[in-house]
């Protein structure tokens, strides 16, 4: 029996890049919705960053969701 | 004999859960993201949920650590207990060691004395629990930092209310997400024991997975565990390595829960508390001008290297114990019972509960990144920046 260095491999680009990714959205949507924020306040419309916030948001929430779902072996 | 064992394995799910809540939740709490009771209640129903998601844990511990020809239910008994008072015992002292280290040193240490060393598949153990407890900490860590540097380029120039509040909830919602894993993870080494017994009393065939209702009750363990609450590790893990403000929240919970449930996908035993640990200092590294406690961080350390061996000598003793028949496992039974009611009286004396879980001497220095704590100072209030408060803190703690 030898240690399992593949599964150990895709552990570690795994965690890194969802983790990553994830916070790229979630940061990303933040940002838009604030600036979306300011510029309602200063007058302008802020619709569009608005929306592109809500659906960063949504991916992130999209990522999380798929990731569970290949996990769990009910669904495949 | 059989339903004995799997009472006490609920047993340690339980103790699990409540050593282990501070992991989630210690964060959003310490930065008030959300409050000490909604985080643990939201803890507990997730974690029950993570319990029933995956079996490939379950199945390491079942299947692969233990040569089942030899083992019997009054060593896992031993193991068991081993680990319970190990855990309950760390927990006094507010270490947030691993409960699944304990488990499975109280196992391998009851099965050694118990059962010989040949019938412990030391490989398996080395590959899946040892390595994995090494490199996975350092990667969740790395995550969190590279998450936490992200999160701060990105919203660098977001008014720091906005970015303030969003954190907020993504702190919360990454949190609930490192109680699902929780679930996902430690839930399934109750599991993974109880089907070991299952199959070492010929009720189970060698190498299948748990049945429906083994994984429901051990998930129902560990959430009620949870909602129960370990108050006394949240505080060492909240405040006291390193001053988390909610990006980097956000940050190492995302981590953490990445970590967890790509390694409890491949049937690595890992260790929650560790990765969780991992994470958090990762984050505050990834921070610029954050402090990292490093001390704190050491004495985690310590208290890591000694769960596996120690809770390995406690449950080799209790094996002892165990193999005097009959007579010695209701020994053991008494032992463990009079051992938990010690330490609960012990802990009564010094309470820490979600009434006082943010408010030590120590927790107040530190909490300079979570500015509700520190309303009650005027000086400190009215300083703009989040950095020069905590210098102000400091230099107040020093004086």
């Amino acid at each position: 029996m030898k240690i399992d260095w593949g599964a150990l491999g895709i552990v570690i680009v795994v965690s890194i890049s969802a983790s990553v990714l994830f916070m790229i959205l979630l940061a990303s949507s933040i940002r838009l919705l604030s600036a979306s924020k300011v510029r309602a306040n200063q007058g302008g419309s802020g619709a569009v960053m608005l929306s592109a916030g809500y659906a960063l948001l949504a991916l992130a929430a999209l990522l999380v969701l798929f990731c569970i779902y290949l996990i769990v072996p009910q669904f495949h | 004999m059989v339903i004995a064992v799997i009472l006490v394995a609920l047993i340690f799910d339980f103790t699990n859960g409540f050593h282990d809540s501070a992991n989630s939740m210690a964060g959003p709490i310490a930065t008030g993201a959300l409050k000490p009771r909604t985080a643990v209640i939201i803890a507990a129903v997730l974690n029950l949920v993570g319990a029933c998601l995956s079996t490939e844990v379950a199945k390491t511990i079942s299947g692969g650590f233990f040569d089942d020809e030899l083992i019997t239910a009054s060593i896992i008994l031993a193991g068991l207990v081993g680990a319970i008072i190990w855990n309950l015992l760390t927990w006094l002292f507010g270490l947030p060691s691993s409960s699944s280290h304990a488990l499975f040193g109280g196992l391998i240490g009851a099965v050694v004395v118990g059962a010989g060393f040949a019938s412990v598949n030391g490989w398996v153990i080395v590959s899946k629990v040892l390595v994995p407890s090494i490199v996975a900490p350092v990667v969740a860590g790395v995550a969190a930092a590279l998450a936490t540097v992200l999160a701060y380029r990105i919203t660098r120039r977001t008014p720091s209310g906005h970015s303030e509040t969003g954190f907020k909830y993504g702190q919360a919602f990454t949190a609930s997400l490192v109680a699902l894993a929780h679930g996902t993870s430690d839930g399934q080494k109750t599991m993974g024991v109880i089907t070991l017994v299952l199959i070492t009393a010929n009720l189970q065939a060698t190498g299948t997975g748990p049945q429906p209702w083994v994984i429901f009750a051990a998930g129902l363990a560990i959430g009620l565990g949870t909602y129960s609450g370990g108050w006394r590790i949240m505080r060492t893990l909240g405040k006291g390595v390193v001053e988390i403000e909610t990006p980097q929240g956000a940050a190492s919970g995302a981590a953490t829960t990445a970590t967890i449930l790509a390694s409890a996908h491949l049937g690595f035993g890992l260790s929650t508390t560790h990765v969780a640990t991992g994470s958090i200092l990762g984050s505050g590294v990834g921070r610029r001008g954050a402090e990292v406690r490093w001390s704190v961080a050491r004495k985690m350390v310590f208290a890591w290297l000694l769960t596996l061996p120690g809770a390995g000598l406690v449950g080799g003793l209790a094996a002892l114990l165990a193999n005097f028949g009959t007579v010695g496992v209701v020994a053991l039974l008494l032992l463990l019972t009079v051992a938990c009611s010690l330490i609960w009286t012990f802990s009564r004396r010094h309470r820490v509960s979600h009434h006082n879980v943010t408010d030590s001497r120590e927790v107040l220095v530190l909490a300079a990144a979570s500015q509700t704590t520190y309303v009650e100072d005027p000086r400190v209030t009215t300083t703009p920046k989040p950095k020069q408060k905590t210098k102000k803190a400091k230099a107040k703690s020093a004086a």
